[in-house]
C-alpha cells in the first residue's frame, strides 16, 4: 500500500498519478493500434481530450448541483482540486454526451471506434486496479489460503493482485493476430472485451470485502456485471447474425 | 449456419447460468462484513484512541459515540493543514450546536508543542487540540501524509478518508451533513 509518494515538500497522491500514466500509456497504445480498425488516431486522440474534459467539467458542475447551498456558502470550492468533489456518473454521462457529438462532428465509424477505444480501456482497467492496490480500496475478504495479505486487520485475498492479473490478461488477448484478424469485423473486439470484463468482474467481486450489497447479501457489482455479460454475448450474437446474411448474400 | 447460432445460443445461456448461480452462491451472509473491525479505513469502524489537550484534559473517541466526528491529524509546519483549519473552523463554528465534534490531532512526535499551541492561538481555534506526542495515533490511523483526514460517523464508522489537502469549504460542508444523515 502507498497511497502517497513524499517528493520533498510535496505528498504526491500515488492512486491519481497511476490513473494519468495508464491513461497516457492507454492512449499511446489506442493510437498505434487505431490503424487495425482503419479510424485516426489524431481523432481518436481528440475524442478522448474532449471526453476528458467534459467528463471532469460535469462531474464538477452536477455535483454542485446536487449541494448548491454547499457552495454557495463556498463559492471558491468550484474550483477546489478535492476529487471528492466530483459526480463520477454525472461525469461519465457528460462524457459520453460530448465524445458521440464529437464523434458525429467528425463523422466517425461507431464500432470501429468502440473497437480502438477498447485498448485504451484495457489499460486503464489495469491502472485502476493498481490505483486500488496503491490507496487500499477494493480490498479482499478475509482468507486463511497461504496467498493472502495482511490488511486492514485481517488476513484477506489479494483481489486487487486477481484484478490486475485479469485485466493483463484481458490485455493480452487484445495483442494477440487472432485478435487483430477479428478487427475487420466491426464491434467484435468491443463486445468481446465487454464479455471478458464482465465475466471477470462477475467472478472475482465473490473474493471482495468491501462489496456494496444488495437484498439478501447480493453484490451489486456482480448483478451489473451478468446484465453487461448479457448484453454483450446478445450484442456479438447479432453481429454474428448479421455477418451471416451478408456471407450469405455474397454467395447467392 | 443455423447450427452455428443455435450452439452461440446454448453456451451463451450456458455462460450466463453458470454466472447467476455464481452470483448466488457468493453472496454475503448478513452482518459478515468489516463493521466490527476496527481499521483507519473507510467502513471500518474508527480505532479508539485516549490522548491529552495542551490543558491536560484527556479525551477519548469512544466517549463521541452518537456524534459525527472530524479526526484531522495536522503538524504546525505543514502548509495545507494551514490553509484548511480556518475552513475546518467555518464549519465546526455552524455544526458545532447539532453535536458536530472535531478533534484535531496534532502529529507533536513530528512537531514542536510551542509552535503548535503559537498555530492554534494565531488561527482561533476552538475544537479540541490532542497531542499525539508518541506518536501511537499517527501509527494507530496509518499516517503518511499531512493532513489526513476521517470522516466518523454517529455509529463510530469511518465514512470517508481523506489524504492532503487542503480539503475545501464545499466538501466538508457536505461530508458533515451526509454523516448527520447516516444518524447515530
Amino acid at each position: 500500500m502507498l497511497p502517497t509518494l513524499q517528493v520533498g515538500p510535496l505528498a504526491v497522491q500515488v492512486p491519481g498519478l497511476v490513473l494519468l500514466i495508464g491513461l497516457w500509456l492507454g492512449l499511446s497504445l489506442a493510437e498505434r493500434r487505431a490503424g487495425w480498425y482503419q479510424t485516426a488516431p489524431a481523432n481518436l486522440y481528440n475524442l478522448v481530450l474532449v471526453g476528458l474534459i467534459a467528463g471532469v467539467s460535469g462531474a464538477r458542475l452536477v455535483y454542485v448541483a446536487r449541494y448548491p447551498a454547499a457552495f454557495a456558502a463556498s463559492p471558491l470550492s468550484l474550483i477546489s482540486l478535492n476529487p471528492g468533489l466530483l459526480d463520477s456518473t454525472g461525469g461519465v454521462a457528460v462524457a459520453l454526451l460530448a465524445a458521440m457529438v464529437f464523434r458525429q462532428r467528425k463523422q466517425m465509424p461507431g464500432w470501429p471506434t468502440l473497437d480502438a477505444l477498447t485498448h485504451l480501456m484495457a489499460v486503464l482497467a489495469i491502472a485502476l486496479e493498481v490505483a486500488h492496490l496503491a490507496s487500499g480500496e477494493a480490498f479482499g475478504s478475509p482468507t486463511g489460503l497461504p496467498w493472502g495479505i495482511e490488511l486492514w486487520g485481517a488476513r484477506r485475498h489479494p483481489s486487487q493482485i486477481y484484478a490486475i492479473l485479469a485485466a493483463s490478461l484481458i490485455l493480452g488477448w487484445l495483442s494477440l493476430p487472432q485478435t487483430q484478424r477479428k478487427a475487420g469485423r466491426p464491434g467484435v473486439t468491443f463486445l468481446a472485451f465487454v464479455c471478458f470484463s464482465a465475466g471477470a468482474r462477475l467472478f472475482l467481486e465473490a473474493f471482495r470485502g468491501d462489496s456494496l450489497l444488495l437484498v439478501g447479501g447480493l453484490r451489486a457489482a456482480q448483478l451489473v456485471s451478468w446484465l453487461a455479460l448479457a448484453l454483450g454475448l446478445i450484442g456479438l450474437a447479432r453481429l454474428q447474425r448479421i455477418g451471416e446474411k451478408t456471407v450469405h448474400r455474397v454467395q447467392s | 449456419m443455423r447450427a452455428g447460432s443455435s450452439q452461440w445460443t446454448l453456451n451463451s445461456l450456458g455462460i450466463l447460468l453458470l454466472g447467476a448461480a455464481w452470483i448466488w452462491a457468493s453472496a454475503v451472509p448478513a452482518g459478515s462484513q468489516n463493521g466490527r473491525l476496527p481499521a483507519p479505513q473507510a467502513g471500518f469502524q474508527a480505532p479508539d484512541f485516549r490522548l491529552p489537550t495542551p490543558s491536560g484534559e484527556t479525551i477519548s473517541l469512544a466517549d463521541l459515540r452518537g456524534q459525527p466526528v472530524l479526526i484531522n491529524l495536522w503538524a504546525s509546519w505543514c502548509p495545507p493543514c494551514r490553509e484548511e483549519m480556518p475552513a475546518i473552523q467555518r464549519v465546526y463554528q455552524d455544526y458545532q450546536s447539532r453535536g458536530f465534534v472535531v478533534l484535531a490531532v496534532n502529529a507533536t512526535s513530528q512537531d514542536s508543542l510551542p509552535s503548535a499551541l503559537e498555530f492554534v492561538s494565531e488561527l482561533g481555534l476552538t475544537f479540541p487540540i490532542l497531542l499525539d506526542t508518541d506518536g501511537q495515533v499517527s501509527a494507530l490511523y496509518r499516517l503518511r501524509s499531512l493532513p489526513t483526514s476521517f470522516f466518523v460517523d454517529g455509529k463510530g464508522i469511518i465514512r470517508e478518508v481523506v489524504i492532503g489537502g487542503p480539503m475545501s469549504e464545499a466538501l466538508l460542508r457536505i461530508r458533515v451533513e451526509q454523516l448527520f444523515e447516516l444518524g447515530d
